[in-house]
C-alpha cells in the first residue's frame, strides 16, 4: 500500500492539485553542435577527446573564434551547459602556444574559484603541457605565493583579492601585468550594485596598471540571463564586448508549476504562509527519494523550513539527508554540503540564494521557490537548479500574500514572456569612485590630463583636487602621489557598506565556546539583537548577548516554539534637491541626496504555527547612518484635505508599501535594494511625502531610475492597485493596514494616485 | 561639477592647502647639510660627511673581527674583499605597497679616519629616480650591507621601488646582506623588553639617545616638509637616521666580538645564544668553548648547557664523556626539564645497555614537574625501561 510513487505519478497528481494556478511545459532541446576549430592545438585537442568532447556547443565554437580575433565576449548561457569550455577553451589554446603569457581568473566568491580549479587542472593535466594555474587568495599559503607571482599562468582570485592585494602591490606581479593576454570575469550578472560599481573600478584601476606596464588584456565574461549582459560587460570592462547567446546545450522537458496557496482568511485575503505549503510539497518529493532544492528568501525562513521538514520526516537517515544552505555557515560546512549534493548523499536542501551562484552541486530533479526571488533573473537562475540534460524536472514556484508575488501570479506572462531584469551599476558613484581614485594614484602617481578609463582628465581633476587638500595626496609638478601613511585597499570593501561583521558564538557547553557563524551589522541589527531566536542548521539559539563593541553575539541553543521578527525604525532627512518636477494636481516629484538614519526599536515574538504575535520587547542598539539618493513623491495638501492627520498616514503607508514593491518589480532589484518611508508633514516641505531610497551609501541608480520613469512607474502601481480584487486593502497590495477603521485606504491610496498622474 | 559637490558634502572640509615654492637655490637644504647634484637633469639631495671614530679602538676591533670573519661561515661574517655598508631607510608608511615611498636612504662606509656618512634625500616624488640612481651610482661591486631589520623591511621596499622604476634606472646588484634584527632576538629576547633599536642602544651599547625624534615621525614629518617645503622640519629625523647607522656599526662589533671571542660575553645568556648558534651550524669546537665560558661566568653547569655538551660528544662518538656530562647535573637534588634525563636514559638504554641505570635514574622522577607530553614520554620509555629490566633478570 506504500509502494514507491514514480516521479511522473507525483507530477500527474500535482497537475491536479486545485492550487495550482499555472502550469506551464518547456519542451526539450535537443544539442546544437560546431566541429572543433581548426586552430585549437593538437594537445588541448586530444585532451579534450580524451575527456569525451570530440565537438563543440554551438557558444563554445563562436567564442572561442571571437577570442581569437581579439574581440571582447559575454556569453548568456543557461546552467550546465558547458560555460567554462567558452572561456578555457581560447585561455588555453593562448598558452600552449605562448608559454609567456597570462590569464586572470575573476570568480566572485572564494568558493568558486576553488570549483573551478580542479575542472582546469583535470584538462590541463590531459593535456600534459607545463602549464600552472594557482588560486590565490586569503588561503594560499605565504611560501607558494612568490611562486604564484613570477610563474602563474593562470592565476584564480576574486575581486577582492584583486583590489587589495595584487592591484596594490603590483611591483611583485610584473610578469602578470606584463604578459596579462585574458582577462576571466565569471558570473558577470553578480556584479551589479555596489558590488558590482566597486568591481568596475576595480577594473578600471587593473587596466590602467595594465598599459603601464604595456599590456591589454581582452575580457571575456560570462553571464546568466539577464537583460542588459552586454550593456553590463561593458560598463564593468570599460570596453565593447560582443554578446554570444547561441546555447547549443541540450536540455530536458521542464515543468514550471505556480503554486497559490488557499486563502486561509477571507476578509483580510490573508493566504496560508508558502513556507507551510512548500514544506508539505517538498516532503512529498523527499520521501520518495526525489534529490529536491527548496529556495527561500531569508536565512530565517531557510531555518524555519528545515527545522519543519526534518520534522516531518520519520527515518533518522532521511531526516540527516536535508540540510540547509546560507551564508552564515563556515566555509568548510558549505564545502561539505555541496560535495554530497553532487554524490546524492545530500537528497534535500534548503537554501537562500547563496545557491543561486554557479558553485557545482549537480543537477537536483525538483526545484521549489518559497515566493518569487523578487526577480526574474533570479528566479531563472534558482530554477536552473532542477533540470538535467536528459531527464524531466519540475519546478514548483509558491506565492506569499505580498504584492509583488500576487501581481506575478495574476500575471503569468510576465514571469513567461517579460524579459529578464536589467543588473545595474554605478561606477561614477561619489563615494565608490574617490575611494578607488586613492586606491589608483597609491598604486601609479596620477598624471595632469590623465584619463582614469572612461572617465576624462575633467572628470577626475576636481577628486584629486579634494584629495590633496584634504592631505593624502601631495601634487608636484603636474602629479599627484599617495603621501599618506595608510594602505588605502584595507579600509575599502568592496561588499557592502557595513565593514565588520558579528561573530556568533555558542556557548551552549559551558567552556566550550565555538564560533558557528557570522553576520554583516546591517542583518545582526534585526536578526542577533538581545533575546532574539536564531537559527542555525535548524537548531534555534537565543542571543544572550549582542557585544556591539566587541561584534560577538554569544547564543545558547534553546527549544521554542516562536521565532522573532524585529522592527527597524528609519528616519529620514533630506540634504538637497538635484531636481524636481510637477506632476498633475499640485504633486511634485523630486530627486536628491538624504540622509537615512536606521535604528532597530523592538522586536515580536511569532509563534511558529500560528504566526501570531505572542509577546514583544525593546531593542537597543546604536542608530546606524547611511547617504543615500532618494525619490521623494510629495502631495498638496488639499489632495488629502479631506482626512485627519492619523488617516493620512495610514493612507501613505499603503501607498508606499505597494509603490515599492511595484517599483521594485519595474527596475529589477532585490526587496531588499529599495526602501520606502511615509512623512505625514516632511520636515523640509511640510507636505505628504512618500520617500523611496537606495539601501546603499551614496545610491546605486536604482531610486534615479524611479525619477525618470517615474509616471510608468505610479501608473503600473495604480493600476496593480485597483486591479487586486481585495475591497479596502489587503497584504497583497497595501499592507497590513487594511483593519484600519473608518476609511478605504485602497481607495484613497489609488485616489492620490489618479491625482497626481491625470488631474 | 556636481560629483566633486557631493562630495564635499559627504566629506569634511578639509584644512588650506600650503603655498609651495619652488626655488632653484636651496640654502635651506644646505642649512641641514645637503647639497644638490644631478642625474639626467633631475636634481637630488646629498648629504656626505665623515666622523671621526668616537673611541678610537672601534676601528681596531672592527678590523680584528673581520679578520676572524674571512675564514668563517656564518650569517654575522662578511668575505674577505666585500666591503661592509651600514645600510638604513626611512619611509612614508610600514606596508609594502606601491604608494610607499622610501624617502631618506643612507649608509656608512667605514675606514681608519672615521666614518662616512653618506644620505640620500628624496626632494619630492616626481624625482625618485634620480634620488634612487644617486644611491645606485655610488654602490661598489662587492658591497655587504649590515641592517637591521633589513631583510624584511627596507631592502624589499628598495626592490619594490626600483621595480617600479627600472627603465629609468641600472640594475639592482647583488648584495651580500647581515641582518643584526636576526641576531640581536637570538641574543636577547629574553631579556630586553624588546629588541627594537633605541632599546639595545639604551641596554646593550650603553648610549640612551636624549633629544632625538622617534623614527615613527618620520612619515608624518616628512608630508609636512612637502607641504610646507621646508627641509629645517625635517633635520631632526635626517639626525636620528646618520645615529642609526652609527648605531648599527657598534652593534655590528659588539655581536661579532661576543660570537668570536667567548670571554667577551657577559652574560650567560649571551654566552648560550652564541654556542647554541655555532651548534646549529655544526661548529662544535666553538660551541664548546662559549658553553664552557658560560659555565664559568655561572660558577657551575646548567642542566641546558649538560644536555648540549652531551649532544656534541655523542656526536663525536664518546657516549661515556657524554653520560658523565649528563650524569653530572642530573645528580642534583633539584629535579631539571625532562629532556636532559631523557637523553641520559637513551644513552644508558641504548648506548651503553645499563638498563638498570636508567631505571634508578628515571624512577625517582617527579611526573608532577613535567608537561603533559612529557610525561607520556615518561612513563613509556620507564615502562619499556623496566620490562628490559624484568627480562635481563630472567634471562
Amino acid at each position: 500500500m506504500f509502494r514507491k510513487r514514480t516521479f511522473q505519478e507525483l507530477i500527474d497528481a500535482l497537475k491536479n492539485n486545485e492550487n495550482i494556478s499555472y502550469w506551464h511545459e518547456i519542451a526539450p532541446v535537443a544539442a546544437r553542435y560546431a566541429p572543433m576549430p581548426e586552430t585549437v592545438p593538437e594537445k588541448l585537442k586530444a585532451a579534450l577527446k580524451s575527456r569525451g568532447i570530440d565537438e563543440l556547443y554551438t557558444h563554445q565554437a563562436e567564442a572561442f573564434q571571437a577570442v581569437q580575433k581579439k574581440e571582447n565576449i559575454v556569453t548568456v548561457t543557461p546552467t550546465a551547459s558547458g560555460k567554462t569550455l567558452c572561456y578555457n577553451l581560447p585561455v588555453l589554446s593562448n598558452l600552449a602556444a605562448n608559454p609567456n603569457a597570462r590569464a586572470l581568473y575573476l570568480f566572485p566568491t572564494k568558493a568558486l574559484s576553488q570549483d573551478q580549479r580542479s575542472e582546469l587542472d583535470e584538462l590541463i593535466e590531459a593535456m600534459e603541457s607545463e602549464i600552472n594555474s594557482f588560486t590565490y587568495d586569503g588561503d594560499t599559503p605565504s611560501s607558494i605565493r612568490q611562486h604564484v607571482r613570477r610563474a602563474g599562468h593562470i592565476v584564480i582570485t576574486n575581486p577582492d583579492m584583486l583590489h587589495s592585494a595584487i592591484l596594490p602591490h603590483h611591483t611583485k606581479w610584473i610578469s602578470l601585468f606584463e604578459n596579462l593576454e585574458t582577462v576571466v570575469i565569471d558570473e558577470l550578472h553578480t556584479y551589479r550594485g555596489v558590488f558590482g560599481s566597486h568591481v568596475a573600478n576595480v577594473i578600471r584601476r587593473l587596466k590602467r596598471l595594465c598599459r603601464y606596464y604595456g599590456s591589454d588584456p581582452v575580457f571575456i565574461s560570462t553571464s546568466a540571463t539577464i537583460a542588459n549582459p552586454k550593456e553590463l560587460a561593458e560598463q564593468l570592462t570599460g570596453e565593447k564586448a560582443s554578446l554570444i547567446n547561441t546555447n547549443g546545450a541540450p536540455s530536458g522537458k521542464k515543468h514550471i508549476a505556480f503554486f497559490n496557496p488557499p486563502i486561509v482568511n477571507e476578509e483580510l485575503r490573508i493566504r496560508q504562509s508558502p513556507s507551510k505549503a512548500v514544506q508539505q510539497l517538498a516532503l512529498s518529493f523527499l520521501k520518495e527519494r526525489i534529490q529536491t532544492i527548496v529556495f527561500a528568501r531569508s536565512r530565517v525562513r531557510v531555518e524555519v523550513i528545515l527545522s519543519r521538514i526534518q520534522a516531518g520526516l520519520e527515518n533518522d537517515e532521511l531526516r540527516q539527508s536535508v540540510r540547509g544552505y546560507r551564508g552564515g555557515y563556515l566555509p568548510n560546512q558549505r564545502r561539505e554540503i555541496e560535495r554530497t549534493l553532487r554524490t546524492g548523499e545530500t537528497l534535500g536542501v534548503i537554501s537562500t540564494n547563496a545557491l543561486e551562484l554557479g558553485v557545482d552541486i549537480g543537477q537536483l530533479q525538483v526545484c521549489i521557490l518559497t515566493g518569487y526571488p523578487g526577480s526574474i533573473a533570479s528566479s531563472w537562475q534558482q530554477a536552473g537548479r532542477a533540470g538535467r540534460r536528459q531527464n524531466e524536472s519540475l519546478v514548483i514556484l509558491a506565492a506569499d500574500s505580498s504584492p509583488v508575488d500576487q501581481y506575478v501570479f495574476t500575471n503569468p506572462s510576465y514571469f513567461f514572456e517579460s524579459s529578464p531584469e536589467t543588473a545595474r551599476l554605478n561606477k561614477n558613484n561619489v563615494i565608490i569612485l574617490a575611494d578607488h581614485i586613492k586606491c589608483a594614484v597609491y598604486e601609479l602617481p596620477f598624471a595632469e590630463g590623465e584619463p582614469f578609463d572612461d572617465l576624462t582628465w575633467e572628470d577626475t581633476a576636481g577628486f584629486l583636487e579634494y584629495l590633496s587638500e584634504s592631505r593624502v595626496l601631495h601634487e608636484r609638478s603636474g602629479k599627484w602621489y599617495w603621501m599618506n601613511d595608510a594602505f588605502p585597499a584595507h579600509n575599502i570593501s568592496l561588499r557592502s557598506a557595513a565593514q565588520e561583521n558579528v561573530v556568533i558564538i555558542d556557548q551552549s557547553i559551558p567552556a566550550k565556546n565555538r564560533v558557528i557563524g557570522e553576520m554583516d551589522t546591517f542583518s545582526a541589527l534585526t536578526l542577533l539583537h538581545d533575546e532574539a531566536i536564531y537559527l542555525h542548521e535548524g537548531i534555534q539559539f537565543q542571543v544572550e548577548l549582542l557585544d556591539w563593541d566587541e561584534k560577538k553575539a554569544y547564543v545558547r541553543e534553546v527549544s521554542v516554539d516562536y521565532f522573532t521578527d524585529a522592527n527597524l525604525a528609519v528616519k529620514l532627512t533630506v540634504l538637497e534637491i538635484d531636481e524636481e518636477k510637477e506632476l498633475a494636481g499640485g504633486t511634485f516629484l523630486q530627486y536628491g541626496d538624504v540622509m537615512v538614519s536606521a535604528m532597530a526599536t523592538l522586536f515580536k515574538k511569532i509563534k511558529l504555527d500560528t504566526f501570531e504575535n505572542v509577546g514583544s520587547g525593546p531593542i537597543h542598539l546604536p542608530e546606524q547612518e547611511l547617504h543615500s539618493t532618494a525619490v521623494m513623491l510629495e502631495f498638496s495638501e488639499e489632495a488629502v484635505e479631506a482626512l485627519g492627520e492619523e488617516e493620512v498616514e495610514q493612507v501613505l503607508l499603503g501607498l508606499a508599501h505597494v509603490w515599492q514593491h511595484v517599483a521594485c518589480v519595474h527596475v529589477m532589484c532585490d526587496k531588499g535594494d529599495l526602501f520606502t518611508v511615509p512623512q505625514v508633514k516632511s520636515a523640509h516641505a511640510e507636505l505628504p511625502t512618500i520617500f523611496l531610497y537606495d539601501r546603499y551609501p551614496g545610491g546605486i541608480g536604482l531610486s534615479d531610475k524611479i525619477y525618470k520613469e517615474a509616471e510608468n512607474v505610479l501608473e503600473k502601481t495604480r493600476s496593480y492597485l485597483s486591479g487586486c480584487p481585495c475591497d479596502s486593502g489587503c497584504p497583497s497590495c497595501t499592507g497590513m493596514t487594511a483593519a484600519f477603521d473608518g476609511i478605504n485606504v485602497k481607495h484613497w491610496a489609488a485616489r492620490l494616485l489618479e491625482n497626481a498622474l491625470y488631474r | 561639477m556636481s560629483l566633486l559637490k557631493k562630495l564635499k558634502r559627504m566629506a569634511p572640509e578639509p584644512k588650506e592647502a600650503a603655498p609651495q615654492a619652488a626655488a632653484e637655490e636651496r640654502p635651506d637644504f644646505e642649512k641641514i647639510g645637503f647639497y644638490p647634484f644631478y642625474l639626467d637633469g633631475v636634481r637630488s639631495q646629498r648629504r656626505r660627511f665623515t666622523t671621526a671614530w668616537s673611541d678610537p679602538e672601534l676601528y681596531d676591533r672592527l678590523v680584528n673581527c673581520l679578520n676572524f670573519w674571512q675564514d668563517t661561515v656564518h650569517p654575522v661574517s662578511v668575505p674577505k674583499d666585500a666591503s661592509l655598508l651600514f645600510f638604513d631607510t626611512e619611509t612614508t608608511g610600514l606596508d609594502s605597497g606601491a604608494g610607499t615611498y622610501i624617502f631618506l636612504l643612507g649608509y656608512g662606509r667605514v675606514s681608519k679616519q672615521g666614518v662616512e656618512i653618506t644620505q640620500h634625500f628624496m626632494e619630492g616624488p616626481e624625482t625618485e629616480a634620480a634620488f634612487l640612481g644617486g644611491f645606485l651610482d655610488d654602490l661598489g661591486q662587492e658591497e655587504h650591507l649590515v641592517t637591521y631589520n633589513g631583510k624584511a623591511f627596507d631592502w624589499p621596499r628598495v626592490k619594490s621601488r626600483h621595480a617600479f622604476l627600472q627603465r629609468e634606472l641600472p640594475r639592482l646588484p647583488e648584495t651580500g646582506h647581515v641582518d643584526l634584527l636576526h641576531a640581536a632576538r637570538r641574543f636577547w629576547k629574553d631579556t630586553l623588553p624588546s629588541c627594537r633599536l633605541p632599546v639595545i642602544e639604551e641596554k646593550i651599547l650603553n648610549k640612551p639617545r636624549t633629544g632625538d625624534t622617534p623614527g615613527s615621525m618620520a612619515p608624518l614629518l616628512y608630508f609636512e616638509y612637502l607641504e610646507k617645503n621646508d627641509p629645517a622640519l625635517l633635520e631632526g629625523i635626517v639626525d636620528h637616521h646618520a645615529q642609526d647607522i652609527m648605531s648599527l656599526i657598534e652593534l655590528y662589533i659588539v655581536l661579532s666580538e661576543k660570537l668570536l671571542f667567548p670571554e667577551k660575553s657577559a652574560m650567560t645568556v649571551e654566552s648560550e645564544a652564541s654556542a647554541l648558534w655555532w651548534y646549529q651550524l655544526n661548529e662544535t669546537e666553538r660551541a664548546q668553548e662559549h658553553f664552557r665560558h658560560a659555565d664559568k661566568l655561572d660558577g657551575s653547569s646548567s642542566f641546558k648547557r649538560a644536555y648540549y655538551k652531551a649532544l656534541i660528544h655523542k656526536k663525536r662518538g664518546d657516549v661515556h664523556q657524554a653520560a658523565a656530562v649528563l650524569e653530572n647535573v642530573c645528580s642534583a637534588p633539584l629535579q631539571g626539564p625532562y629532556y636532559v634525563y631523557e637523553e641520559l636514559a637513551k644513552l644508558y638504554e641504548h648506548q651503553l645497555k645499563k638498563m638498570e641505570a636508567a631505571q634508578s635514574l628515571l624512577t625517582p622522577l617527579d611526573e608532577s614537574r613535567m608537561t603533559d607530553k612529557e610525561r607520556t614520554k615518561y612513563r613509556h620509555r620507564l615502562s619499556r625501561v623496566e620490562k628490559k629490566v624484568l627480562q635481563r633478570e630472567n634471562e
